[in-house]
């Protein structure tokens, strides 16, 4: 007998996965692209405010924030206001370049300080485990 | 500002402490510094649940005459740290093109014990029997006993079939290949993130950390600077042996680095749609 599968609407991701689009732009009474509201779905704080505080870091904010709608929805809201001399989405494409950068240099730097060695290294047994 | 400059004027700066690679701790110390604290904290939340490993999923009994139940036994298996170095040649179950699982998206594990004795036979994970060369439950030397399963007594047996898969620890914590991340900025509290609950006095009630040797100390009369934000990160990152230490931070980053570039990739979509002036629709959702 073949075991089975306990089947799940959205197979098994174990979080309520979301379907549709990654990313989308929240409808806004503005007019104004400088200011816009993006849904990014199946992203929680990890990105979220690793992603504020990178977007804010950019000259031309007025403002930038994110919140978890509701903790059983699989998803973030970041908001975005600039000054009008960038657009949000544009705002927010360098807020993701810049952190991609951030994490491949923290990346280098760390296999670097590994293949440098210079660390303290334990081998065998543990002497705190004693 | 130039993204190569970026990294090279403000990015982030590693120094290791230790590496510990013993059987009783595989860990990596280091402190992760001029960076924020959003950006340290999204590390350490994605080495934590997002970098998968391999555990044991599904479970089918053939016989089960110990103590223990057998949805007991299935959790306990589930735990277990698989060696998941070659987690990268396996498919996730649900990407994978086969109907419900297959040799490219799980490892079959197998657990056959009776106890024929008059002593107790100790069931560990020495007696779980893989398909896959690598992919095999962490011992520790020749010496390792392995970690306790069950004990059964004369006449008792234990006969199962288990499906190890693919997964991250966003799902179940059993895929999680950090025992444990610690994490620790502002020894000596001088941002005053936190309040000490104290009897008398803070210094002799709360000794400071080991990483309290990397900043000055607070002087007495030293003024509070509000305007102050962390800077420096300590963190330990310890395995359960399912990944190398070392291969957590690098795997974490790179998928959080993934995970960016996807969320790039679309909204580069979305503004190419829209024009260059990407403008938000005056209607529902797009």
């Amino acid at each position: 007998m073949a075991m089975t599968e306990p089947s799940y609407e959205h197979g098994t991701r174990g979080v309520p996965y979301i379907d549709g689009p990654k990313i989308v732009v929240m409808a806004s009474d503005s007019q104004d692209p400088g200011s816009a509201t993006f849904c990014i779905r199946n992203e929680d704080h990890t990105l979220g405010n690793a992603l504020r505080y990178i977007i804010m870091k950019k000259c031309g904010l007025s403002f930038c924030g994110y919140s978890v709608p509701h903790p059983s929805e699989y998803q973030i809201n970041l908001r975005i206001q600039t000054d009008g001399t960038i657009t949000a989405v544009d705002a927010l494409h360098q807020g993701l370049s810049d952190l991609i950068d951030l994490t491949a240099h923290v990346k280098e730097t760390f296999t670097d300080k590994i293949k440098q060695g210079g660390y303290e290294l334990r081998e065998g047994a543990d002497p705190d485990a004693e | 500002m130039d993204a190569t400059a970026f990294a090279q004027e403000t990015g982030p700066t590693i120094t290791l402490l230790e590496v510990k690679d013993s059987p009783e701790t595989r860990s990596v110390s280091f402190i992760l510094s001029k960076t924020d604290l959003a950006t340290a904290n999204a590390l350490r939340r994605v080495m934590i649940a997002e970098v998968p490993t391999m555990a044991i999923d599904l479970v089918e009994f053939e016989s089960n005459t110990s103590v223990l139940t057998d949805e007991f036994l299935a959790h306990r298996l589930g735990l277990i740290p698989l060696n998941s170095e070659q987690v990268g040649t396996i498919t996730y179950t649900r990407e994978c093109s086969c109907q419900q699982y297959c040799p490219q998206c799980s490892v079959e594990l197998h657990l056959n014990v009776r106890c024929t004795e008059d002593h107790t036979r100790e069931v560990t994970t020495r007696d779980l029997v893989s398909s896959h060369t690598s992919i095999a439950p962490v011992l520790n030397g020749p010496n390792d006993r392995g970690i306790l399963i069950a004990k059964l007594r004369k006449g008792q047996e234990i006969n199962l079939r288990c499906i190890a898969k693919k997964g991250t620890a966003k799902e179940h914590a059993k895929w999680s290949p950090c025992a444990g991340v610690a994490f620790e900025y502002d020894p000596h509290n001088r941002l005053r993130h936190t309040t000490y609950w104290i009897e008398d006095d803070v210094k002799s009630e709360w000794p400071v950390s080991a990483n309290g040797r990397f900043e000055p100390e607070v002087a007495e009369d030293e003024p509070f600077d509000y305007n102050a934000k962390p800077e420096a990160f300590y963190m330990t990152v310890e395995g359960t042996g399912a990944l190398d230490p070392k291969e957590i931070v690098t795997t974490g980053l790179r998928i959080l680095q993934a995970k960016l570039s996807l969320v790039q990739l679309l909204l580069k979509e979305i503004a190419e749609e829209r024009g260059a002036v990407a403008r938000p629709p005056m209607n529902g959702f797009h």
